[in-house]
């Protein structure tokens, strides 16, 4: 009796441990992601592996979305120009040719024989559909119709956008090649919820005009699969063809997982952060340049200071902080050179033409712990009560609290090099590690002191930069510029001074550009520190010719707005080993 | 019995009733609002930034007053809606949860029952035969102490980084999809193994020192004695013992059960497995309202369900409750 209890309780156990496992299998089988056209294993010599862009599952398919899936824009929804950040070149895409008609409309010409996947040619209705979605509530690419586009026409191959008075020349610039082109035979289907903040993610209408198809993979798989497709209009008319057949895409877990795959060519193009990824370079494993900074510059990580607070609306106190601290430590220790100290007017190497380098010999702060030390004695801070930091003009005590998310290990370690080299000239920083959202909240809502931000890409423009530093007014909340609340009427105002000259008008924008930096070195409202890399590390142990500064340029990322960018010609490029 | 079964349905439901409450209340202790950082994220252009914001939480819900928001909840919840996703604008949670439950499930599951079956047949058989206990005892010590991510991370490192005998992350290889083909299910047994061992070792330690225990101390029970002295074989004494401290291990397993989801959660985290876990640090990192409390329900409700089932388990093998129940 007792033993038959007994393996009745045992069987129970192992029924219960078999219809788990069945039913996880067929939950896995048949929910997470098996698609459609997903067959056995992708062979490893037709397949690119990528890693580093997606963090949460694959749930948005959508391209007008921003935090779209990899590859979405750029492999499947193309642009109609892309933007060459290397050569600082626009590059015709969907359309075969754009220019200014007059003063304020903007003519595209639209590409023949170019095809959506689904067979349907592509029109200039698409385009115009497409930036008219834009009108949409909360859109992503909405600016452009509250600050001057009015209408958009179509005639024959041409689509002609219709600005009010001057248009935002900068902005638009950037429109044109980060808008992707959806179908609208596709598109029409969904509501303005769904355009704005939904998924797009019924994978059958997954229609775009690049070179790769959807394969498999949604949701929480951790894999995204794209298949190369025939007929991509670029293979006939540039001679690009995809010498990949699969690029499947990497969920990240953590960068170490991805360090370890990365290590044994379970990945080919990593777009993570590797810390010590200098001491594998050579061999199989490549970078962009083969020394330091070894890496290409995407974004300017900048010291913000909140401008409404004591005493860091005194720009002698900013300066003088500015030069208290050691970035080339940062740059040496913390990131072992895979970075490079950033230009005192913050911006990129790659709009070095804008830059007036007479100005910034001139003008710009250097690290020197004397002269932060003889400035903040100058103008009144001085160590009264003999603990070796400095008080405030009214003998206040300063501690500045300097914060970065927690868990961003390269950047908490570079705040502690700060305090360090603060404290050398007298100034007291206590760093501390919020996590992400609860800085998201101090940094918009102006409680704040200090914080490090990166968060403006690489474009076509420095405008973005500017406004990044400018924008006016300040609102309660600032949530994506101006965290440091730096009220200047003028500077604003010669920002948008700014967006209203083409690029083309090289003089006059130089004038421009120089009378802004000129308030960036002078007045630091926000302190440049370092270029953070496009982090991208290649094993080339089944592709090669990735991108190199010696070889074929391009921006070897899969990050969203890469890929669209000359992220494209990087992957046409490879060859297999 | 169904007077047993009424009562204990009862307090099912209270548990369940304060559970989602506090389920529902504790996300929204989290300093940070979850749209700016949302929006944060999105790097929108400022104009649209502004328009976003407005947006976003007003399709949460989240500008309603915390009363409604509650209401609504509860209304959601009866309907089966979890609620949209904040992290993954666009998902609904519960798309998110059925997406990473398998995983988890198929850790979980057999990682508790062979670790529960096999520790007690192991601690059983230690139980005063020397040799056995003074190996079983000192490992099941160290296994049972050992932290879940600290044990993953040393399986990992030396299994799969040194010696690469199992994969080092992720459920299946990179070049499969999810089907149903062997070559999948090679596969996916291959990247199963390591978080399921891991589990399986830590749970082991603590089931086996438990059942030693509790069979040393039946043996010397009066029963046991009584038995022995009628000269009952020493096996027949010891299925007695073994069938009297089950009983104590099995309440043990309710209790376990909500630290050993806590372990897997940790497990999945170090081998990138694509569970629960994974999706719960996410979660917690955007400030995921819906997300968080819509796992924190599964989890709840799986805690439940299965001391649900430890209860009714307890009266199939405890003739003494049944018979108790019986009234005869």
């Amino acid at each position: 009796m007792a033993s038959r209890k007994k393996r009745r309780v045992g069987s129970l156990a192992v029924g219960a441990l078999v219809v788990t496992v069945g039913a996880a299998a067929a939950l896995l089988a048949g929910g997470a992601g098996a698609g459609p056209q997903s067959t056995a294993a992708v062979p490893r010599g037709d397949t690119l592996y990528t890693s580093g862009k997606q963090w949460g599952p694959y749930t948005n398919f959508n391209p007008l979305k921003p935090d779209y899936n990899t590859g979405v824009v750029g492999l499947v929804y193309e642009t109609l120009f892309r933007y060459d950040p290397l050569k600082d070149r626009f590059l015709p895409w969907l359309a075969s040719g754009g220019k200014w008609v007059g003063r304020n409309k903007y003519v595209v010409t639209m590409r023949l024989g170019v095809k959506w996947s689904d067979g349907k040619s592509l029109t200039p209705a698409d385009v115009k559909f497409t930036f008219e979605t834009q009108k949409y509530k909360g859109a992503q690419y909405g600016t452009m119709w509250k600050t001057g586009l009015q209408r958009i026409t179509l005639s024959g191959r041409t689509v002609t956008f219709h600005f009010k008075g001057t248009p935002n020349y900068q902005e638009w610039d950037s429109n044109r090649y980060t808008v992707p082109i959806v179908a609208r035979h596709i598109f029409k289907g969904y509501s303005a919820k769904e355009i704005v903040s939904g998924n797009a993610s019924n994978t059958k209408k997954i229609v775009g005009t690049g070179p790769f198809r959807y394969g498999g993979g949604a949701g929480g798989s951790q894999t995204l699969q794209w298949v190369r497709r025939d007929g991509w209009w670029a293979t006939k008319t540039y001679g690009m063809t995809m010498p990949m057949r699969y690029i499947v895409d990497i969920h990240n877990t953590s960068n170490t997982a991805s360090l370890q795959n990365f290590l044994q060519s379970k990945i080919d193009l990593s777009n993570n952060f590797f810390p010590g990824i200098d001491k594998h370079v050579g061999g199989k494993i490549r970078t962009y340049y083969s020394k330091a900074p070894y890496m290409l510059a995407a974004n300017t990580a900048w010291l913000v200071p909140n401008t409404t607070k004591k005493p860091l609306n005194d720009v002698a106190f900013r300066r003088a902080l500015a030069e208290s601290i050691n970035i080339n430590r940062i740059v040496t220790a913390d990131y072992q050179h895979i970075v490079s100290k950033a230009n005192p007017t913050g911006l990129l190497p790659t709009w070095s033409k804008w830059i007036d380098q007479a100005q910034v010999k001139k003008l710009g702060f250097s690290y020197s712990i004397s002269r932060a030390k003889a400035r903040l004695s100058s103008n009144g801070y001085r160590d009264r009560n003999g603990d070796g930091f400095v008080e405030d003009k009214d003998g206040s005590s300063i501690n500045l609290r300097l914060i970065v998310p927690k868990g961003w290990s390269d950047w908490e370690t570079a705040i502690q090099i700060i305090a360090d080299s603060a404290k050398d000239a007298g100034i007291k920083i206590t760093p501390a590690y919020p996590d992400f959202n609860g800085l998201v909240e101090e940094r918009n809502t102006g409680k704040f002191e200090l914080a490090i931000n990166n968060e403006k890409q690489i474009g076509n423009t420095p405008y973005t930069y500017y406004d990044y530093l400018f924008r006016l007014p300040i609102l309660e909340q600032q949530t994506v510029s101006n965290f440091q609340r730096f009220t200047s009427a003028r500077s604003w105002a010669l920002t948008q001074q700014l967006n209203k000259i083409q690029s083309s008008s090289v003089k006059k924008a130089k004038k421009v550009h120089s009378q802004i930096q000129k308030v960036i070195l002078q007045q630091l409202p926000a302190i440049p520190l370092w270029y953070n890399g496009m982090w991208a590390q290649y094993n080339t142990s089944v592709w090669t010719n990735f991108p190199s500064s010696t070889g074929n340029q391009a921006t070897p990322s899969t990050w969203n707005g890469y890929i669209n960018m000359t992220g494209i010609d990087a992957l046409a490029k490879l060859k297999k080993k | 019995m169904s007077r047993y079964l009424a009562r204990k349905i009862v307090i099912y439901l209270l548990t369940f009733f304060v559970a989602v409450t506090i389920d529902w209340a504790i996300p929204r202790l989290m300093p940070g609002d979850p749209v700016s950082g949302l929006i944060s994220r999105l790097q929108t252009d400022p104009t649209a930034a502004q328009e976003m914001h407005g947006y976003f939480t007003e399709s949460f819900g989240l500008d309603q007053p915390l009363w409604k928001q509650y209401l609504n909840f509860w209304l959601g919840l009866a309907h089966g809606d979890l609620g949209p996703s904040i992290a993954y604008v666009g998902s609904s949670v519960s798309e998110l949860i059925w997406a990473a439950l398998p995983y988890t499930l198929a850790l979980l599951v057999p990682a508790i029952l062979l670790s529960y079956i096999a520790g007690n047949r192991i601690g059983a058989m230690a139980a005063r035969r020397k040799v056995l206990d003074n190996t079983v005892l000192p490992v099941s010590y160290v296994l049972t102490a050992t932290p879940y991510m600290w044990l993953a991370l040393v399986l990992a490192y030396v299994l799969a980084f040194r010696w690469q005998i199992f994969p080092v992350s992720g459920a299946y290889d990179f070049s499969l999809q999810p089907e149903w083909t062997w070559e999948f299910a090679r596969s996916f047994l291959s990247h199963w193994f390591l978080p399921f061992l891991t589990l399986f070792l830590v749970s082991f330690g603590g089931w086996a020192i438990g059942m030693r225990n509790l069979i040393i101390y039946e043996l010397e029970a009066d029963y046991a004695n009584y038995l022995q002295a009628l000269g009952a074989p020493n096996k027949l004494v010891r299925k007695y013992a073994y069938r009297n401290a089950v009983l104590p291990q099995m309440s043990g397993l309710a209790l376990a059960l909500g630290v050993v989801v806590g372990g897997a959660l940790v497990t999945e985290i170090v081998f990138g497995y694509p569970g629960i876990g994974s999706l719960i640090i996410t979660a917690i990192q955007n400030r995921d309202y819906f997300l968080l409390q819509g796992i924190f329900l599964f989890i709840i409700v799986g805690v439940l369900i299965a001391n649900f089932i430890v209860d009714i388990a307890y009266v199939i093998v405890d003739p003494r409750t049944r018979t108790g129940l019986l009234g005869s």
